[in-house]
């Protein structure tokens, strides 16, 4: 398992995906610094903040670049002929399948850490006084990064069964864009998945309210766990059988 | 025959209505270069990804080592090499970098690299990105990729595909070499036969999914008739000496001075020459007269259905 990993490492090393981790916190970081807050505001200026910056990036960019990275993992197998030499070697597919989830959720991660970073510097260069709320903010990003699970889990399947490109990008798309009306909906918003990153980036920073959008953390976690399951195991499943 | 390395018992893969492989039964043995010959859709690909566990048979089994292929393929595929169709690479990364990408699942010594690299030639671009090789170079680095875990057993399917006649001489010489040397066993497909003759020590004929001949090399050529053609400047008195020793030869029919005979082995051959140039009759050539796979593949599938 970790020597695939590190297989696929040096692959991912000299490639383009590192770029596309620092796209959506540095938008996310140029939202904050132009973002004024009023000076009776100063005791929330973190939360305000935060959630200025997460929430396009939980919205649109998060998923989208769920759909991305999971693309980018697969391409160069597809574009090279690399699936037949790779799994003429003995590796497991089982193995290949999970460490390239592994590296679609870990990227995610490095993003949320990256738009944690963004958030500090906007907050150092503005000079809040208030504060860090450390525990908020932690916990809003992870959830964040484990609601894109299922997303990543799907988008993984999709990649691997499709030689294209813009295929997994489109579905990713289709997906996505829903959100922006699905996300005010208290009726379907908290069953989609894609919606789930942003509903769990937020609902940290929105603590006043019990929930989100009046559902409890139980109808969330069900939604990610059961849809994470669902499209992971379909998507391992595939990998299994599938011709090369 | 020694001691069976590839075993494959009805191997059979159905793609839609069609069977791709139709009960295969191949034997390939310790030490052999096995030639597996077949016209383009014949199954060659699909029995060779069957061979690799890249597709699952619809039905029978494979025995790669004595070892079942579904139940031990980690452990099979760790002592096999291969060369699926075309080249796999990495473009963005240096030929030595695709080498360290596989290098690091295999886990064998880094110094391997440096070995493979030079016996297929390629150690000065070692450094240069894949994607602005030839597609001779990436086929040399897809072999130095098979060689790379010292396998026991380097399957390569159409190696010599684009090369141009340089590359395929050396392409050859590098197969034919590896038996010897490392007492690797080589299966190589390819739809030229008069390629397979050059490197084989066992001949496998595949047409519409079914195996329709399994024998050495030496069979396939008796199998096949060629005849071999003398040019001599008497023609009618060199018919006559060869019957005298018992050789019915008959005459071209464009030119009395051309002689066909059927197929002999090398020694009986030199001794017709010698016989011929004591009693002064110079022979001008003595040429193998062979025929077209595709007049072959129509006697071995008894005409009409073949390619």
């Amino acid at each position: 398992m970790w020597r695939f990993f590190r297989s696929e490492l040096l692959k991912l090393r000299k490639s383009p995906i590192w770029l596309l981790v620092f796209v959506s916190p540095a938008l996310s970081t140029i939202f904050g610094l132009g973002m004024r807050i009023a000076p009776e505001m100063e005791e929330m200026a973190w939360g305000m903040t935060y959630t200025m910056m997460a929430a396009p990036h939980g919205l649109l960019f998060l998923p989208l670049l769920t759909g991305v990275l999971s693309a980018f993992v697969c391409r160069y197998e597809h574009v090279g002929g690399g699936w037949k030499q790779m799994l003429a070697l003995p590796v497991s597919r089982g193995t290949v399948y999970v460490v390239k989830f592994v590296w679609v959720i870990g990227l995610l991660l490095l993003t949320q850490c990256l738009l944690l970073a963004g958030l500090l510097a906007v907050g150092t260069v503005k000079g809040y006084s208030a504060a860090v709320p450390w525990d908020i903010l932690v916990s809003s990003l992870v959830g964040g990064w484990v609601a894109c699970m299922p997303l990543a889990a799907l988008q993984l399947a999709v990649s691997v069964a499709w030689s294209s490109f813009a295929a997994p990008m489109a579905v990713s798309a289709i997906f996505t864009l829903p959100n922006i009306l699905l996300v005010n909906s208290e009726k379907y918003g908290p069953w989609y998945p894609w919606a789930q990153p942003m509903i769990a980036m937020l609902s940290g920073a929105q603590q006043a309210e019990p929930g989100v959008l009046g559902v409890p953390p139980e109808t969330l976690f069900i939604v990610i766990l059961g849809s994470f399951i669902a499209f992971f195991l379909s998507g391992f499943v595939y990998f299994q059988r599938k011709m090369i | 025959m020694s001691e069976a390395v590839i075993e494959t018992n009805q191997l059979t893969k159905k793609l839609g209505n069609k069977m791709a492989v139709d009960r295969l039964d191949l034997r390939i043995g310790q030490g052999e270069i096995y030639g597996f010959l077949g016209p383009n859709g014949a199954g060659k690909t699909t029995t060779i990804r069957m061979l690799l566990g890249l597709i699952r048979p619809t039905r029978g089994t494979v025995r790669i080592f004595g070892r079942d292929l579904q139940k031990d393929r980690l452990s099979v595929l760790r002592r096999v090499g291969s060369l699926v169709e075309y080249p796999s690479y990495y473009g963005h990364l240096t030929a030595y970098e695709n080498l360290e990408a596989v290098r690091c699942i295999l886990d064998v010594p880094r110094s391997r690299i440096d070995e493979v690299l030079s016996v297929v030639r390629l150690t000065k671009e070692a450094k240069r990105p894949v994607k602005g090789f030839s597609l001779g170079m990436k086929q040399r680095l897809g072999i130095a990729t098979a060689l790379l875990g010292s396998p026991e057993l380097l399957i390569l399917d159409e190696p010599t595909n684009g090369l141009d006649p340089s590359g395929i001489l050396e392409m050859r010489e590098l197969i034919k070499s590896m038996p010897k040397q490392l007492g690797m066993t080589v299966l190589v497909s390819s739809h030229l036969l008069s390629e397979v003759e050059q490197m084989a020590t066992q001949v496998g004929i595949i047409a519409q999914g079914k195996l329709i001949f399994q024998d050495s090399i030496e069979a396939l050529r008796q199998h096949s008739g060629s005849r071999i053609r003398i040019s001599v400047d008497q023609g009618e008195a060199a018919w006559k000496m060869l019957l005298a020793s018992g050789i019915q030869a008959e005459w071209e029919l464009t030119d009395a001075n051309r002689l066909l005979l059927p197929h002999e082995s090398d020694e009986q051959l030199a001794r017709l020459v010698k016989l011929l140039v004591h009693n002064d009759i110079s022979v001008y050539r003595v040429e193998e007269e062979k025929r077209s796979l595709e007049d072959m593949f129509l006697e071995l599938t008894g005409g009409g259905d073949s390619l």
